[in-house]
């Protein structure tokens, strides 16, 4: 169906509209915040907050980028959102076990393993998420944008509002950066 | 670099090749449903968070001060005017009232 007509009929608040929505670009938001966040869980609760933001301010939606551009910035705004959050419970967990106080004992989460990776690649593939998630913030969502959900440079700078070139220097650092990091983890495992 | 360590980070690298997307667990649409209706909120919640709304409040708190002063304005005018109007409606019955002596009682003590 055509995307404009569904946002118009959102906007009326039709719900046979947003279903359509959702089963739509459900996968599309799952996966762009699986590969941010690297927690099936978080990532189902992220597209829901998603979804919920999309029904209640679709009004603010004035059709100048495209409709999926619009729900990958949401996705990826609420999955930073998500991260933060996350960092700021760790470190209050922290300071409150340095007063001696009871907290959650801080765990490092497993290797991820995304279920859409070929299986000869898991091990590799759950190796380079792990340096992935130590990129910088725009490197990281310029390089999942572009490897785990396939946007070409073009797309990746529109959802992130920059110039291609600009997409086309963070990837370069990123690959940079990530070259680095699996060096040194080779390197300590010989 | 050693040309093994190089060879496995350019494996890594590709190892997102061919990657598939990833599904959400099924009756997604379902959950989202009952989480957008527990997000709805009552007619009452509503007015409180909006209430609870720091302009809200603080439009209403200059609201009340500047209708209080206004009354207390408003009562002084008021009880100056009939305090004005008290003072002249005594002498206006001073003067009519037949039981008060007046200068001409005073200089005639003894009408004989």
């Amino acid at each position: 169906m055509d995307e404009r007509l569904l946002v118009e009929q959102l906007k009326g608040g039709d719900e046979a509209a947003f279903k359509t929505i959702v089963e739509t670009w459900q996968s599309m938001v799952y996966n762009t915040a699986l590969g941010i966040v690297q927690n099936a869980e978080d990532a189902e609760d992220i597209a829901q907050e998603t979804f919920v933001q999309v029904y209640q301010s679709v009004s603010s939606f004035k059709g100048e980028s495209k409709f999926s551009t619009w729900l990958y910035r949401i996705t990826i705004a609420k999955a930073l959102d998500h991260e933060r959050r996350k960092k700021r419970k760790k470190r209050f967990a922290f300071v409150k076990s340095l007063f001696g106080e009871e907290s959650e004992v801080v765990v490092h989460p497993p290797d991820f393993h995304h279920p859409g990776v070929i299986l000869d690649k898991k091990e590799n593939a759950a190796e380079l998420f792990a340096a992935i998630a130590g990129l910088p913030e725009n490197q990281r969502i310029a390089f999942t944008l572009h490897k785990v959900d396939g946007l070409s440079y073009q797309e990746v700078s529109e959802v992130m509002e920059t110039s291609v070139s600009s997409v086309e220097s963070l990837m370069h650092r990123a690959k940079t950066n990530l070259r680095k990091k699996l060096e040194d983890y080779y390197k300590d495992m010989k | 670099m050693r040309p093994e360590i190089n060879k496995k980070i350019e494996e890594t690298l590709n190892s997102l090749d061919g990657i598939r997307r990833a599904e959400p667990r099924p009756f997604f649409y379902t959950r989202l449903m009952g989480r957008l209706q527990r997000n709805e909120k009552t007619i009452w919640e509503t007015m409180g968070s909006f209430m609870a709304k720091p302009v809200v409040v603080i439009a209403s708190l200059c609201f009340i001060l500047v209708f209080n002063a206004f009354m207390l304005l408003r009562q002084d005018a008021t009880n100056s005017i009939q305090t004005q109007a008290s003072n002249e409606q005594l002498a206006t019955d001073n003067e009519y009232l037949l039981a008060t002596n007046s200068s001409f009682d005073f200089e005639n003590l003894d009408p004989q």
